[in-house]
Protein backbone atom coordinates (compact mmCIF):
# COMPACT_ATOMS: atom_id res chain seq x y z
CA UNK A 1 0.00 0.00 0.00
CA UNK A 2 2.64 2.27 1.13
CA UNK A 3 4.63 1.37 -2.23
CA UNK A 4 1.83 1.79 -4.36
CA UNK A 5 1.52 5.25 -2.68
CA UNK A 6 4.98 6.48 -2.69
CA UNK A 7 5.37 4.91 -6.88
CA UNK A 8 1.83 7.40 -7.42
CA UNK A 9 3.54 10.10 -5.51
CA UNK A 10 6.44 9.73 -7.90
CA UNK A 11 4.77 9.67 -10.90
CA UNK A 12 2.73 13.02 -9.81
CA UNK A 13 6.02 14.99 -8.84
CA UNK A 14 7.41 13.48 -12.37
CA UNK A 15 4.31 14.67 -14.42
CA UNK A 16 4.27 18.04 -12.68
CA UNK A 17 7.62 18.77 -13.33
CA UNK A 18 7.34 17.53 -16.99
CA UNK A 19 4.05 19.99 -17.16
CA UNK A 20 6.41 23.01 -15.82
CA UNK A 21 9.41 22.11 -17.69
CA UNK A 22 7.39 22.25 -21.17
CA UNK A 23 5.84 25.82 -19.93
CA UNK A 24 9.94 26.71 -20.44
CA UNK A 25 9.71 26.06 -23.72
CA UNK A 26 8.03 27.39 -26.79
CA UNK A 27 7.93 30.99 -29.08
CA UNK A 28 6.73 33.23 -26.13
CA UNK A 29 9.12 32.56 -23.51
CA UNK A 30 11.95 34.49 -21.56
CA UNK A 31 13.62 30.89 -20.88
CA UNK A 32 13.96 29.76 -25.15
CA UNK A 33 16.01 32.44 -26.11
CA UNK A 34 16.13 33.55 -29.61
CA UNK A 35 18.50 36.73 -29.44
CA UNK A 36 21.51 38.29 -27.70
CA UNK A 37 19.24 40.43 -25.27
CA UNK A 38 17.12 37.56 -24.56
CA UNK A 39 20.12 35.40 -23.37
CA UNK A 40 21.04 37.58 -21.27
CA UNK A 41 18.20 38.12 -19.16
CA UNK A 42 17.80 34.38 -19.33
CA UNK A 43 21.24 33.41 -17.62
CA UNK A 44 19.87 36.84 -15.32
CA UNK A 45 17.19 35.12 -14.33
CA UNK A 46 19.09 31.65 -13.77
CA UNK A 47 21.24 33.17 -11.73
CA UNK A 48 19.03 35.21 -9.74
CA UNK A 49 16.93 31.99 -8.84
CA UNK A 50 20.13 30.19 -7.94
CA UNK A 51 20.94 33.40 -5.50
CA UNK A 52 17.21 33.17 -3.69
CA UNK A 53 17.24 29.22 -3.75
CA UNK A 54 20.54 29.82 -2.08
CA UNK A 55 19.94 32.81 0.66
CA UNK A 56 16.28 31.22 1.14
CA UNK A 57 17.58 27.87 2.15
CA UNK A 58 20.92 29.39 4.61
CA UNK A 59 18.55 31.69 6.25
CA UNK A 60 15.44 29.23 6.59
CA UNK A 61 18.29 25.99 7.57
CA UNK A 62 19.94 28.82 9.68
CA UNK A 63 16.22 29.34 11.32
CA UNK A 64 15.58 25.95 11.59
CA UNK A 65 19.08 24.78 13.08
CA UNK A 66 18.67 27.01 15.58
CA UNK A 67 14.84 26.24 16.72
CA UNK A 68 14.96 22.98 16.29
CA UNK A 69 18.62 21.20 16.13
CA UNK A 70 20.12 23.12 19.08
CA UNK A 71 17.05 25.07 20.96
CA UNK A 72 19.68 25.21 23.59
CA UNK A 73 21.09 28.81 25.14
CA UNK A 74 24.44 29.47 23.15
CA UNK A 75 27.26 31.03 24.30
CA UNK A 76 26.59 34.98 23.63
CA UNK A 77 29.72 35.17 21.40
CA UNK A 78 28.56 31.75 19.19
CA UNK A 79 25.05 33.78 18.88
CA UNK A 80 26.55 36.94 17.70
CA UNK A 81 28.92 35.48 15.57
CA UNK A 82 25.73 33.01 13.88
CA UNK A 83 23.91 36.60 13.60
CA UNK A 84 26.02 38.40 12.26
CA UNK A 85 27.87 35.72 9.88
CA UNK A 86 24.64 34.38 8.56
CA UNK A 87 22.51 37.53 9.21
CA UNK A 88 24.33 40.08 8.17
CA UNK A 89 27.43 39.82 5.89
CA UNK A 90 25.99 36.79 4.04
CA UNK A 91 22.86 38.54 2.81
CA UNK A 92 24.60 41.29 2.42
CA UNK A 93 27.45 39.90 0.32
CA UNK A 94 25.27 37.45 -1.86
CA UNK A 95 22.60 40.43 -2.85
CA UNK A 96 25.47 42.81 -3.41
CA UNK A 97 26.92 40.51 -5.49
CA UNK A 98 23.82 39.96 -7.68
CA UNK A 99 22.49 43.58 -7.88
CA UNK A 100 26.46 43.91 -9.37
CA UNK A 101 26.21 41.28 -11.77
CA UNK A 102 22.72 42.62 -12.64
CA UNK A 103 23.88 45.95 -13.02
CA UNK A 104 26.48 44.65 -15.51
CA UNK A 105 24.33 43.57 -17.94
CA UNK A 106 22.66 47.72 -18.42
CA UNK A 107 25.20 49.36 -20.45
CA UNK A 108 24.59 46.42 -23.30
CA UNK A 109 20.91 46.90 -23.64
CA UNK A 110 21.65 50.47 -24.15
CA UNK A 111 23.90 49.54 -26.84
CA UNK A 112 23.61 51.71 -30.47
CA UNK A 113 21.29 50.33 -33.49
CA UNK A 114 23.70 49.17 -36.50
CA UNK A 115 21.47 51.28 -39.23
CA UNK A 116 17.89 49.88 -39.43
CA UNK A 117 15.16 51.29 -37.19
CA UNK A 118 11.55 50.47 -37.05
CA UNK A 119 9.01 52.37 -35.31
CA UNK A 120 6.08 50.91 -33.20
CA UNK A 121 3.04 53.27 -32.36
CA UNK A 122 1.02 50.97 -29.99
CA UNK A 123 -2.81 51.93 -30.94
CA UNK A 124 -6.29 51.00 -29.76
CA UNK A 125 -5.37 47.63 -30.16
CA UNK A 126 -3.08 47.22 -32.85
CA UNK A 127 0.77 47.70 -33.88
CA UNK A 128 1.32 50.70 -36.10
CA UNK A 129 4.77 49.79 -37.86
CA UNK A 130 7.44 51.87 -39.60
CA UNK A 131 10.49 50.69 -41.15
CA UNK A 132 13.93 52.96 -41.63
CA UNK A 133 16.51 51.10 -43.44
CA UNK A 134 19.71 53.53 -43.11
CA UNK A 135 19.62 56.47 -44.95
CA UNK A 136 15.66 56.14 -45.45
CA UNK A 137 14.24 59.65 -45.90
CA UNK A 138 10.62 58.06 -46.04
CA UNK A 139 9.85 54.83 -44.18
CA UNK A 140 8.74 51.69 -45.11
CA UNK A 141 4.71 51.19 -43.21
CA UNK A 142 3.37 47.87 -42.15
CA UNK A 143 1.11 46.69 -39.33
CA UNK A 144 0.82 43.64 -36.36
CA UNK A 145 4.06 42.35 -37.20
CA UNK A 146 7.67 42.97 -36.66
CA UNK A 147 10.73 41.07 -39.00
CA UNK A 148 14.36 41.71 -37.72
CA UNK A 149 17.35 40.51 -39.40
CA UNK A 150 19.51 37.98 -37.27
CA UNK A 151 22.68 39.17 -36.44
CA UNK A 152 22.72 43.30 -36.51
CA UNK A 153 21.57 45.13 -33.76
CA UNK A 154 17.82 47.11 -34.99
CA UNK A 155 16.84 49.98 -33.04
CA UNK A 156 12.97 50.08 -31.98
CA UNK A 157 11.35 53.50 -31.15
CA UNK A 158 8.23 53.42 -29.20
CA UNK A 159 5.46 55.44 -28.60
CA UNK A 160 1.67 55.29 -28.49
CA UNK A 161 -1.43 56.45 -29.47
CA UNK A 162 -4.03 56.90 -26.75
CA UNK A 163 -3.07 54.85 -23.38
CA UNK A 164 0.05 53.07 -22.36
CA UNK A 165 0.94 49.90 -23.53
CA UNK A 166 4.10 47.90 -23.16
CA UNK A 167 6.30 46.01 -26.38
CA UNK A 168 7.77 42.80 -25.39
CA UNK A 169 8.75 39.25 -27.53
CA UNK A 170 10.13 37.57 -24.58
CA UNK A 171 12.15 35.27 -26.85
CA UNK A 172 14.37 38.29 -28.26
CA UNK A 173 14.36 40.79 -24.96
CA UNK A 174 13.45 42.80 -22.02
CA UNK A 175 9.53 44.86 -22.53
CA UNK A 176 9.54 48.41 -22.73
CA UNK A 177 6.71 50.88 -22.06
CA UNK A 178 4.88 52.74 -24.87
CA UNK A 179 3.59 56.57 -23.97
CA UNK A 180 1.70 58.55 -26.03
CA UNK A 181 3.43 61.91 -26.62
CA UNK A 182 6.90 60.25 -25.52
CA UNK A 183 9.47 58.21 -27.28
CA UNK A 184 11.30 55.02 -25.74
CA UNK A 185 14.03 53.38 -27.31
CA UNK A 186 15.09 49.82 -27.04
CA UNK A 187 17.53 47.64 -29.23
CA UNK A 188 17.07 44.10 -30.13
CA UNK A 189 19.83 41.64 -31.65
CA UNK A 190 18.03 38.69 -32.72
CA UNK A 191 20.05 35.37 -33.83
CA UNK A 192 17.38 32.81 -34.40
CA UNK A 193 15.59 32.75 -37.37
CA UNK A 194 11.65 31.68 -36.63
CA UNK A 195 8.40 33.46 -35.98
CA UNK A 196 8.00 34.62 -32.23
CA UNK A 197 5.08 36.15 -30.35
CA UNK A 198 4.99 39.65 -28.95
CA UNK A 199 2.51 40.71 -26.32
CA UNK A 200 1.06 44.48 -24.67
CA UNK A 201 2.55 43.23 -21.37
CA UNK A 202 0.59 46.72 -19.86
CA UNK A 203 -3.08 46.37 -19.11
CA UNK A 204 -4.44 48.59 -21.86
CA UNK A 205 -8.20 47.74 -22.12
CA UNK A 206 -11.04 45.84 -23.12
CA UNK A 207 -8.90 43.90 -25.69
CA UNK A 208 -5.67 44.31 -24.28
CA UNK A 209 -5.33 40.34 -24.01
CA UNK A 210 -6.20 40.48 -28.17
CA UNK A 211 -3.34 42.70 -28.92
CA UNK A 212 0.11 40.40 -29.56
CA UNK A 213 1.95 40.58 -32.67
CA UNK A 214 4.66 38.12 -34.73
CA UNK A 215 7.85 38.52 -34.31
CA UNK A 216 9.58 36.98 -37.51
CA UNK A 217 13.40 36.81 -37.30
CA UNK A 218 14.83 36.53 -41.29
CA UNK A 219 18.41 35.97 -42.28
CA UNK A 220 20.28 39.06 -43.32
CA UNK A 221 19.73 37.89 -46.99
CA UNK A 222 15.83 36.69 -46.69
CA UNK A 223 14.87 40.56 -44.71
CA UNK A 224 16.31 42.15 -47.54
CA UNK A 225 14.11 40.65 -49.95
CA UNK A 226 11.18 40.90 -47.44
CA UNK A 227 11.95 44.83 -47.16
CA UNK A 228 12.10 45.19 -51.07
CA UNK A 229 8.62 44.09 -51.49
CA UNK A 230 7.13 44.95 -48.91
CA UNK A 231 8.11 48.32 -49.77
CA UNK A 232 6.37 47.73 -53.23
CA UNK A 233 2.86 48.87 -54.22
CA UNK A 234 -0.27 46.10 -53.33
CA UNK A 235 -0.93 43.76 -56.17
CA UNK A 236 -3.81 44.16 -58.24
CA UNK A 237 -6.64 41.79 -57.99
CA UNK A 238 -6.00 38.46 -59.88
CA UNK A 239 -9.41 37.11 -59.95
CA UNK A 240 -13.25 38.18 -61.16
CA UNK A 241 -14.07 37.69 -57.26
CA UNK A 242 -11.07 39.63 -55.96
CA UNK A 243 -12.00 42.66 -58.27
CA UNK A 244 -15.64 42.63 -57.01
CA UNK A 245 -14.44 42.89 -53.91
CA UNK A 246 -11.77 45.70 -54.30
CA UNK A 247 -15.15 47.33 -55.77
CA UNK A 248 -16.84 46.68 -52.57
CA UNK A 249 -14.03 47.69 -50.45
CA UNK A 250 -14.08 51.17 -52.04
CA UNK A 251 -17.91 51.06 -52.10
CA UNK A 252 -17.91 50.61 -48.53
CA UNK A 253 -15.74 52.99 -47.26
CA UNK A 254 -12.70 50.59 -46.01
CA UNK A 255 -9.95 53.25 -47.90
CA UNK A 256 -11.40 55.76 -45.29
CA UNK A 257 -9.68 54.24 -42.31
CA UNK A 258 -7.32 51.67 -44.01
CA UNK A 259 -4.19 52.78 -46.98
CA UNK A 260 -3.53 49.84 -49.60
CA UNK A 261 -0.47 51.49 -51.54
CA UNK A 262 -0.18 51.59 -55.30
CA UNK A 263 -4.50 52.27 -55.08
CA UNK A 264 -6.74 55.02 -54.16
CA UNK A 265 -7.48 54.09 -50.53
CA UNK A 266 -4.97 56.51 -48.15
CA UNK A 267 -6.67 55.93 -44.56
CA UNK A 268 -4.42 56.37 -42.00
CA UNK A 269 -6.84 55.44 -39.06
CA UNK A 270 -6.79 51.13 -39.12
CA UNK A 271 -3.52 49.03 -39.84
CA UNK A 272 -1.89 49.48 -43.50
CA UNK A 273 -3.03 46.32 -45.73
CA UNK A 274 -1.11 46.50 -48.70
CA UNK A 275 0.93 43.58 -47.97
CA UNK A 276 -1.67 41.94 -45.36
CA UNK A 277 -1.69 38.19 -47.30
CA UNK A 278 2.14 37.90 -46.44
CA UNK A 279 1.98 38.06 -42.69
CA UNK A 280 1.64 35.63 -40.23
CA UNK A 281 -1.73 36.89 -38.81
CA UNK A 282 -4.92 38.61 -38.76
CA UNK A 283 -6.22 41.22 -36.07
CA UNK A 284 -2.93 42.15 -34.31
CA UNK A 285 -1.93 38.13 -33.74
CA UNK A 286 -5.11 36.66 -32.67
CA UNK A 287 -6.45 34.96 -36.18
CA UNK A 288 -4.77 33.61 -39.28
CA UNK A 289 -4.78 35.01 -42.59
CA UNK A 290 -7.37 32.54 -44.09
CA UNK A 291 -10.94 33.21 -46.26
CA UNK A 292 -12.73 31.50 -43.49
CA UNK A 293 -10.66 34.13 -40.31
CA UNK A 294 -10.78 37.47 -42.83
CA UNK A 295 -15.04 36.73 -43.36
CA UNK A 296 -15.31 36.19 -39.55
CA UNK A 297 -13.58 39.58 -38.59
CA UNK A 298 -15.04 41.79 -41.00
CA UNK A 299 -18.30 40.62 -40.12
CA UNK A 300 -17.61 39.93 -35.85
CA UNK A 301 -15.15 42.70 -35.04
CA UNK A 302 -16.51 43.87 -31.97
CA UNK A 303 -17.52 40.91 -31.22
CA UNK A 304 -13.99 39.49 -31.76
CA UNK A 305 -11.86 42.57 -30.12
CA UNK A 306 -14.61 44.19 -28.12
CA UNK A 307 -14.21 48.10 -28.39
CA UNK A 308 -12.04 48.05 -31.28
CA UNK A 309 -12.47 50.93 -33.63
CA UNK A 310 -13.54 49.09 -36.72
CA UNK A 311 -17.25 48.24 -37.08
CA UNK A 312 -18.95 44.98 -37.81
CA UNK A 313 -19.59 45.07 -41.95
CA UNK A 314 -22.75 42.28 -40.76
CA UNK A 315 -25.29 43.66 -42.78
CA UNK A 316 -23.08 41.79 -46.02
CA UNK A 317 -23.86 39.03 -47.45
CA UNK A 318 -21.78 35.97 -47.52
CA UNK A 319 -21.09 36.91 -51.31
CA UNK A 320 -19.88 39.83 -50.37
CA UNK A 321 -18.08 38.98 -47.81
CA UNK A 322 -16.34 36.08 -49.64
CA UNK A 323 -15.38 38.87 -52.49
CA UNK A 324 -13.81 41.23 -49.62
CA UNK A 325 -11.90 38.28 -48.45
CA UNK A 326 -10.43 37.38 -51.51
CA UNK A 327 -9.60 40.98 -52.76
CA UNK A 328 -7.67 41.13 -49.02
CA UNK A 329 -6.41 37.69 -49.60
CA UNK A 330 -4.62 38.36 -52.78
CA UNK A 331 -2.52 41.55 -51.15
CA UNK A 332 0.75 39.43 -50.85
CA UNK B 1 11.42 75.93 50.83
CA UNK B 2 12.92 72.99 47.96
CA UNK B 3 14.84 70.49 49.46
CA UNK B 4 18.29 71.17 47.29
CA UNK B 5 18.79 67.90 46.88
CA UNK B 6 15.06 66.90 45.14
CA UNK B 7 16.06 69.75 42.84
CA UNK B 8 19.29 68.41 42.01
CA UNK B 9 17.49 64.79 41.37
CA UNK B 10 14.93 67.36 39.15
CA UNK B 11 17.63 68.84 37.26
CA UNK B 12 19.36 65.78 36.87
CA UNK B 13 15.76 64.05 35.56
CA UNK B 14 15.43 67.03 33.21
CA UNK B 15 19.16 66.81 31.72
CA UNK B 16 18.77 62.83 31.18
CA UNK B 17 15.13 63.42 29.91
CA UNK B 18 17.12 66.05 27.49
CA UNK B 19 19.98 63.81 26.38
CA UNK B 20 17.42 60.88 25.74
CA UNK B 21 14.94 62.87 23.39
CA UNK B 22 18.35 63.80 21.71
CA UNK B 23 19.02 60.16 21.50
CA UNK B 24 15.73 59.28 19.94
CA UNK B 25 16.43 61.74 17.04
CA UNK B 26 20.05 60.83 16.97
CA UNK B 27 18.86 57.49 16.02
CA UNK B 28 17.11 59.03 13.04
CA UNK B 29 20.42 60.64 11.24
CA UNK B 30 21.34 57.49 9.31
CA UNK B 31 18.58 56.84 7.90
CA UNK B 32 17.89 60.10 7.12
CA UNK B 33 21.35 60.38 5.31
CA UNK B 34 20.45 57.31 3.11
CA UNK B 35 17.35 58.72 2.17
CA UNK B 36 18.73 62.25 1.47
CA UNK B 37 21.55 60.19 -0.71
CA UNK B 38 18.73 58.05 -2.13
CA UNK B 39 17.41 61.48 -3.41
CA UNK B 40 19.83 63.40 -4.73
CA UNK B 41 21.28 60.65 -6.50
CA UNK B 42 18.09 59.43 -8.06
CA UNK B 43 16.82 62.98 -8.67
CA UNK B 44 19.91 64.57 -9.50
CA UNK B 45 20.68 62.07 -12.11
CA UNK B 46 16.91 62.41 -13.52
CA UNK B 47 17.25 66.33 -13.59
CA UNK B 48 20.63 66.20 -15.35
CA UNK B 49 19.65 63.48 -18.19
CA UNK B 50 16.66 65.59 -19.09
CA UNK B 51 18.68 69.08 -19.01
CA UNK B 52 22.30 68.42 -20.38
CA UNK B 53 22.63 64.71 -20.93
CA UNK B 54 22.07 64.30 -24.77
CA UNK B 55 25.09 66.68 -25.31
CA UNK B 56 27.37 66.43 -22.22
CA UNK B 57 26.71 62.53 -21.17
CA UNK B 58 26.24 61.12 -17.36
CA UNK B 59 30.22 61.73 -16.19
CA UNK B 60 29.54 64.96 -14.60
CA UNK B 61 26.25 62.62 -12.59
CA UNK B 62 28.40 59.66 -12.07
CA UNK B 63 30.79 62.21 -10.27
CA UNK B 64 28.46 63.80 -8.28
CA UNK B 65 27.22 60.55 -6.62
CA UNK B 66 30.60 59.10 -5.88
CA UNK B 67 31.23 62.35 -4.14
CA UNK B 68 28.40 62.45 -2.57
CA UNK B 69 28.20 58.93 -1.70
CA UNK B 70 31.21 59.37 0.08
CA UNK B 71 30.18 61.99 2.23
CA UNK B 72 27.34 59.85 3.06
CA UNK B 73 29.58 56.56 4.34
CA UNK B 74 32.24 58.80 6.23
CA UNK B 75 28.88 60.41 7.95
CA UNK B 76 27.37 57.45 8.84
CA UNK B 77 30.68 56.06 9.94
CA UNK B 78 30.99 59.12 12.34
CA UNK B 79 27.44 58.51 13.46
CA UNK B 80 28.07 55.20 13.88
CA UNK B 81 31.29 55.58 15.85
CA UNK B 82 29.69 57.73 18.30
CA UNK B 83 26.37 55.36 18.70
CA UNK B 84 29.34 52.47 19.80
CA UNK B 85 30.93 55.09 22.27
CA UNK B 86 27.24 55.60 23.50
CA UNK B 87 26.60 51.78 23.89
CA UNK B 88 29.88 51.09 25.30
CA UNK B 89 29.50 47.21 24.21
CA UNK B 90 32.39 46.26 26.32
CA UNK B 91 30.86 47.31 29.83
CA UNK B 92 27.21 46.41 28.79
CA UNK B 93 26.17 42.76 27.66
CA UNK B 94 22.22 42.58 26.18
CA UNK B 95 20.70 41.79 29.25
CA UNK B 96 21.99 45.28 30.41
CA UNK B 97 19.92 46.94 27.45
CA UNK B 98 17.08 45.42 28.30
CA UNK B 99 16.36 47.57 31.43
CA UNK B 100 15.22 51.66 31.62
CA UNK B 101 18.57 51.88 33.19
CA UNK B 102 20.32 51.00 30.23
CA UNK B 103 17.75 52.97 27.92
CA UNK B 104 21.04 55.08 26.94
CA UNK B 105 23.01 52.39 26.02
CA UNK B 106 20.30 50.69 24.14
CA UNK B 107 19.59 53.87 22.08
CA UNK B 108 23.38 53.64 20.93
CA UNK B 109 23.06 50.01 20.16
CA UNK B 110 19.89 50.87 18.20
CA UNK B 111 21.82 53.59 16.08
CA UNK B 112 24.86 51.65 15.68
CA UNK B 113 22.21 49.11 13.59
CA UNK B 114 20.79 51.68 11.44
CA UNK B 115 24.47 52.81 10.54
CA UNK B 116 25.15 49.70 9.41
CA UNK B 117 21.79 49.20 7.22
CA UNK B 118 22.05 52.64 6.39
CA UNK B 119 25.83 52.35 4.96
CA UNK B 120 24.69 49.18 3.10
CA UNK B 121 21.35 51.17 1.48
CA UNK B 122 23.95 54.06 0.43
CA UNK B 123 26.04 51.48 -1.18
CA UNK B 124 23.47 49.71 -3.29
CA UNK B 125 21.88 52.94 -4.02
CA UNK B 126 25.07 54.14 -5.37
CA UNK B 127 26.29 50.89 -7.68
CA UNK B 128 24.13 51.91 -10.56
CA UNK B 129 26.45 55.31 -11.20
CA UNK B 130 29.34 52.13 -11.16
CA UNK B 131 27.74 50.59 -14.72
CA UNK B 132 25.86 52.80 -16.14
CA UNK B 133 27.18 54.73 -18.66
CA UNK B 134 24.82 56.56 -20.25
CA UNK B 135 21.56 58.59 -19.51
CA UNK B 136 19.97 56.06 -21.71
Amino acid sequence: MIRSLAGSGRRLVAMALMMALAGCAGRQSALSPAGEDASWLHDLWIVMLVGAVILWTALNGLFFFVTRVRPNDWPERHANRLIIGGGVIFPTVLVGTLLAYGLSMMPHMRADGDGLVVKVRAEEWWWRVEYWPAGATAPIVTANEIRLPTGQRTELLLDANKYIHSFWVPALGGKMDMFPGRETRMTLRPETPGVYRGQCAEFCGPSHALMAFEAVILTPGDFAAWLEAEAAPAAPPATPEAQRGQTLFRDEGCGACHAVRGTEFDGLVGPDLTHLASRQSLGAGIMEVTREDLTDWIAHTRDIKPEVAMPAYDWLEAAELADLAAYLEGLK
Amino acid sequence: MTDPKTQTGSRQDEFEFFEESNALWWITLAPTTWAVHFVLAYGGTAVWCAKFGETQGVTVARLSIAGLTVLALGFIGWLGWRSVRRWKPRQNDMEDLSHPEGRHEFLGHAAFLLCIISAIGVVYVAMPALFITTCR
